[in-house]
């Protein structure tokens, strides 16, 4: 039929979108067409199931009460409450704290480094206010690196050779330091900073040394000299690698008592020396 | 939509065009609240970011008082903010969970009808959802506000197409949705 309806219009005329003359047009054309009699049948099939199948989504309930609500407290306080998600939204913020981005990734390391340094300079902080004795020790420091007098003579300057060869082996901190008088020091001790119970030793060393070099009028036989310059050496090194791994362990007795005993083979060598310069010049 | 909502919603227009020329911010909430959560629901598929629409609706509408249009173009133009914001909210819920590992479960979750609807309602929404889902634009916003019971010139005026264009996508996108809806299985 040459007037046939095509699909906009049937759905128009169901719709109830036709004007009146064009709604009693079609109603008569398809009074006189099976062609588009069917097809409305089956468009009036088709709008039913999409009525039927829509219904639930379009007929669940409206939280009225509550929209009102929230609407109104945002107009106002400007602000928006939550009834409904608290907790979920609280929750999605927390855990977006862990979805790695590139800028989060490297914003969670600066902040790791950050405390790590805290941590760090805090655990220092802490043993240097624990070990009151360190503190003592380091505090005059200053004085004898600009008091010594090169010109100190050497008998003040020694104590007899069998106390100083009678050091303990693990001197007690701070054990001789009265007994010892002040006196040159090397420079660098006064710079670095001391471990506990060193300073101790550091005096008797320095004692000895300028005992030793003190013999000015007799100079020591070259061979003697290289033996002995030889001998300090090694326990130089030996003294800082023990100082070194003391300073880094500080809480491991054995590497203080190892350091401590570096300290004494020093000591030893340098009592060897200086006992038999003096036992040789009398 | 039932006979007696049909005449309920044709009889408020009159009802009000008594009354004042423009309508109380009371009134419009009381007359469109509806209309907008639902759409917002059909697009979003979750009642939380339904009301979270709704209220930015009422929002916008309320800071724009003065310049919506009178009372019988305000419901396409509630409504065209509605798919608006409702298209915007699903795009970032989008592109937020994208960023997840996890989407397609969450996806599954997310798009769920809310717990207390009971299974069989359940499964009839979801296969609606995915049938209204192979429907393209915008014969899909035509279906769905036409089942809200708007007018072709107001489907037009909301999605600004041309009024004599809404008979043809609403005959389209209701025979693709039979058929697409009669494959999922929700013709049972």
């Amino acid at each position: 039929m040459r007037d046939c309806l095509d699909d906009g219009v049937l759905q128009s005329y169901f719709d109830d979108e036709l004007s009146s003359t064009r709604r009693e047009s079609v109603m008569a054309h398809l009074a006189t067409c099976q062609k588009c009699a069917a097809a409305a049948r089956e468009l009036e099939n088709e709008n039913s199931v999409l009525a039927t199948a829509l219904a639930p989504e379009f007929d669940a309930a409206v939280p009225t009460t509550r929209l009102r609500e929230r609407i109104d407290s945002a107009i106002r306080g400007g602000q928006i409450i939550n009834v409904e998600r608290p907790s979920r939204q609280w929750l999605q913020s927390f855990s977006a704290l862990f979805s790695f981005t590139p800028q989060r990734t490297f914003g969670y390391a600066s902040v790791v480094v950050i405390l790590a340094l805290i941590v760090v300079f805090a655990v220092i902080r802490l043993r240097e206010s624990s070990h009151p004795l360190a503190v003592n020790n380091t505090l005059p420091e200053t004085t004898p690196a600009v008091a010594p007098s090169p010109a100190a003579p050497p008998k003040e300057v020694f104590p007899p050779a069998p106390v100083v060869a009678a050091l303990p082996k693990s001197p007690t901190p701070g054990y001789r330091i009265s007994s010892v008088p002040s006196v040159r020091e090397k420079g660098q001790v006064a710079r670095v900073k001391l471990l506990p119970g060193e300073r101790g030793y550091l005096k008797t060393i320095a004692a000895l040394d300028s005992t030793i070099k003190g013999e000015v009028g007799r100079p020591m036989r070259p061979s003697l000299r290289a033996e002995y310059e030889r001998n300090l050496a090694l326990v130089d090194r030996a003294l800082a690698a023990a100082r070194s791994a003391a300073k880094s362990n500080p809480n491991d007795p054995d590497a203080a008592e190892f350091m401590f005993s570096a300290y004494q083979s020093k000591v030893d060598l340098l009592n060897t020396v200086a006992d038999a310069r003096i036992n040789n010049r009398q | 939509m039932s006979g007696q909502a049909r005449a309920l919603i044709d009889s408020m227009p009159n009802h009000i065009e008594s009354r004042a020329t423009s309508l109380s911010f009371d009134e419009v909430f009381t007359l469109h609240h509806r209309a907008v959560f639902r759409t917002a629901r059909a697009v979003v598929r979750d009642s939380a970011l339904a009301e979270d629409v709704t209220q930015e609706v009422f929002l916008r509408f309320y800071r724009n008082l003065p310049s919506t249009p009178g009372e019988e173009l305000l419901r396409p133009w509630l409504l065209r903010v509605t798919l608006n914001v409702a298209r915007n909210t699903l795009r970032g819920q989008s592109r937020s969970m994208a960023r997840d590992n996890e989407y397609h479960k969450a996806s599954a979750d997310w798009f769920a009808p809310a717990p207390e609807e009971d299974y069989e309602r359940r499964i009839a929404i979801e296969e609606a959802r995915r049938a209204l889902d192979k429907i393209k634009e915008p014969m899909r916003s035509c279906l769905l506000l036409k089942q809200q019971g708007l007018s072709y010139r107001e489907i037009a005026d909301t999605l600004s197409l041309k009024e004599t264009n809404v008979g043809s996508l609403v005959a389209r996108g209701r025979k693709e949705f039979a058929r697409v809806y009669g494959k999922i299985g929700g013709k049972r």
